[in-house]
């Protein structure tokens, strides 16, 4: 029986699949720390359903299979009946459950149903995490080629293709966008910014998610405005500059692959930290993964953008000009920043800098609601109903909500997902922005950011 | 009839509570051992304790818990509250333990003690039938789930009566038996079932974050016991 899903695979191979699976699982458990999470899961979950009544993805569409317990059951099933003493003594005196291709298949299409945004942790009593059995399913599944075609592809460029990132972007290509930025700037905005390519020693490497490159040209000018604004020591890497880390949402080998490659070039360039764009899952990737892959407390320090703009700000290094952005804004959190409580006030405070008429959604920050294009979703073209319907469509009421005309999210894919969710619940006016393209054109530009004193500072020089 | 009764809550209640007690230390210490060894075992051993704690007092009191599904979730207070108490502090319950242990103990008002057990069988009563009608309790409710809400619902039924010989139907001497019988049952399946959520909650959080903590080969590792060293993305 051939696997198939409502996304596109790469062929499969199904022969001797359940045990393949299983051999996959045998060996993450070996090595991991996922078995005694999973022990006493399997002993305690109370199967109270509360994680229901908090999952946007469940609310919006009804169905049994998208409740978080639910789907962690069908992993669990799979860990009791073949990890555990007493699923051996069952399966000796009863009529055990026994993992067939049909059961891997329900697995493969309903954790790629969730968007692993981890809202369902923060309800549980008992601290039940499903979104990292979700995590933990998907990896079993990518061991078996299980995965979709979307995220594979990328991450094959990145890995193993010519240009090491995942939107294929020649090096060359790359520092020609950069240079046309810079114009871009100086022509729209009036004032200089510099992309200072493989300067060895700086304090920062910075990787935004490659995708800003190509779509999110004021994101990228709002980042080096700042950069240049404050005097920063940063530069981009010609051999690796991309933020975006797919291994987070399916593959935990290829997670630590990537933020290698991230680490890898800090060393390179001779520099101290790695500096993320505004992306949710590059930063949490880097944040929690570097240290994790790569050398413990000896790895590079990770900061995001967000982070450097808001000490920026407070430090006086950065000024900006209050009220500059009249219409109602809101602010979408990125899960994989918010969830944890790491990044929720600061670009708020930012916002606030800026914003003549602010609001929030309700709820937000930790209990924020997803995008519905978390967990790798969103670059899965062939689910855009699903994901924009059902999976965004809580999100889309709160925006509604709001009556804001700019949705600021500081993520590429939460922006690529909003878009779409806009486009398709009847939201088509509201622009949906990174912060720094709000920043952007609310800065306060250092003299010798002026075209007139660049060219006199280059006359000096 | 009473050589039973004492039977059941003399030897039968010492050998049960004793596999209680040390079912939940087996309980609480392998999970301990496994996040001790799972920390040392991680890349990155920096943990957000305060976040942590923070998360596990904040399901301490049932405030938090009443936000979301406040019926459902105000009858799993009322029967927590029961369960919790009424063993530990009902002059009955606190007798039987200075039998064996000569310590001072507070007991419960007689009368807040009925209306705590009363409650707390109404609470599972309602429980059991939340998970038989609503939709989302319904599918993932298994037959452990309900087997042991059963035995909590009977062991605080029979309790209820033999303590109020007039409120019971049959022989107040014989529900008594089978109220001992079942807390001894009890007490066997609270380390053996999911009723052992009481002693692992205080970890469960640290649990599951260590359980982010990767080691740091774990990748490489898998790659190896797969064979997947050189294999192309």
């Amino acid at each position: 029986m051939p696997i198939s899903c409502s996304y596109y695979l790469e062929p499969v191979d199904t022969g001797d699949l359940p045990r393949r699976f299983l051999e996959a699982f045998a060996a993450i458990l070996a090595h991991s720390n996922y078995a005694p999470v999973l022990d006493v899961l399997s002993r305690v979950s109370a199967h109270c359903g509360r994680c229901a009544v908090t999952c946007p993805v469940y609310e919006a569409s009804g169905e049994e299979r998208d409740i978080p317990c639910h789907r962690s059951e069908l992993l669990l099933k799979v860990y009791r009946r073949y990890f555990t003493a007493a699923g051996a003594i069952r399966a000796r005196f009863g009529a055990p459950f026994t993992l067939t291709e049909a059961h891997i298949n329900m697995l493969a299409e309903d954790v790629y149903r969730c968007t692993a945004c981890r809202r369902c942790k923060n309800e549980c009593p008992l601290g039940i995490d499903h979104g990292m059995v979700t995590h933990l399913a998907r990896w079993v599944l990518a061991e078996v080629n299980i995965i979709p075609k979307a995220l594979k592809v990328a991450v094959r460029e990145q890995l193993d293709g010519k240009t090491h990132n995942t939107s294929a972007i020649p090096a060359a290509a790359m520092i020609d966008t950069c240079e046309f930025l810079a114009e871009d700037c100086r022509d729209t905005y009036g004032f200089n910014i510099s992309f200072p390519i493989d300067r060895e020693g700086a304090e920062y490497v910075f990787f935004p998610a490659v995708s800003d490159y190509l779509l999110e040209p004021d994101t990228l000018m709002g980042n080096a405005a700042v950069l240049t604004a404050t005097g920063a020591s940063w530069t981009i890497g010609t051999q690796y500059f991309d933020g975006i880390n797919y291994g987070l949402f399916y593959s935990d080998r290829m997670l630590d692959r990537i933020v290698s490659k991230e680490a890898d070039e800090v060393r390179r360039l001779k520099a101290k930290k790695v500096l993320i764009g505004e992306c949710g899952h590059a930063s949490r990737s880097a944040k929690f993964f570097i240290k994790t892959f790569c050398g413990g407390e000896d790895a590079p320090e990770v900061v995001n953008i967000m982070e450097y703009t808001l000490r920026a700000l407070r430090d006086g290094k950065l000024r900006l000009r209050p009220d500059s952005i009249n219409e109602r804004v809101t602010y979408h959190d990125p899960c994989n920043i918010a969830r944890s409580g790491w990044i929720v006030d600061q670009p708020r405070e930012i916002l606030r800098a800026i914003c003549e008429d602010f609001v929030d959604m309700t709820p937000n920050g930790r209990d924020n609601y997803c995008c519905g294009g978390g967990g790798g979703s969103v670059s899965i073209d062939e689910i855009r109903p699903f994901r924009t319907r059902v999976g965004g469509a809580t999100k889309a009421e709160q925006i509604r909500r709001t009556e804001a005309t700019i949705l600021v999210a500081p993520c590429a894919n939460c922006k690529k997902q909003l878009r779409e969710v806009c486009d398709d619940n009847g939201l088509g006016h509201v622009k949906v922005v990174g912060l720094h393209d709000l920043v952007l054109k609310a800065i306060e530009v250092p003299e010798f950011m002026r075209p007139a004193a660049a060219t006199d500072e280059a006359k000096e020089g | 009839m009473d050589a039973w009764i004492d039977f059941a809550r003399g030897p039968l209640f010492r050998v049960a509570l004793v596999i209680c007690l040390l079912g939940l230390a087996y309980r609480a210490g392998t999970t301990v051992y496994h996040i001790v060894t799972s920390w040392r075992a991680a890349g990155d051993r920096s943990l957000p304790i305060r976040g942590i704690v923070r998360a596990t007092l904040s399901w301490v009191l049932p405030f938090r818990l009443l936000r979301a599904r406040p019926v459902y979730s105000a009858a799993s207070v009322a029967f927590h509250a029961g369960i919790l108490l009424v063993p530990l502090f009902s002059i009955g319950h606190v007798a039987l333990w200075q039998a064996d242990l000569p310590i001072w103990w507070p007991t419960l008002v007689p009368a807040l003690a009925t209306w705590l057990a009363v409650v707390a069988a109404a609470a599972l009563v309602m429980l059991i039938a939340i998970r038989v009608g609503a939709r989302t309790a319904r599918s993932l409710t298994s037959a452990h789930d309900q087997g042991v809400l059963l035995v909590l619902l009977a062991v605080t039924a029979s309790g209820l009566l033999s303590a109020h010989p007039g409120w019971c139907p049959v022989d107040a001497r014989a529900m008594l038996l089978a109220h001992l019988l079942l807390a001894n049952l009890t007490l066997v399946l609270t380390p053996t079932t999911k009723i052992a959520h009481c002693i692992v909650f205080p970890f469960m959080q640290l649990l599951f974050e260590v359980g982010w903590h990767f080691p740091a080969e774990t990748g490489r590792h898998v790659a190896v016991a797969l064979a997947k060293e050189d294999e192309k993305v």
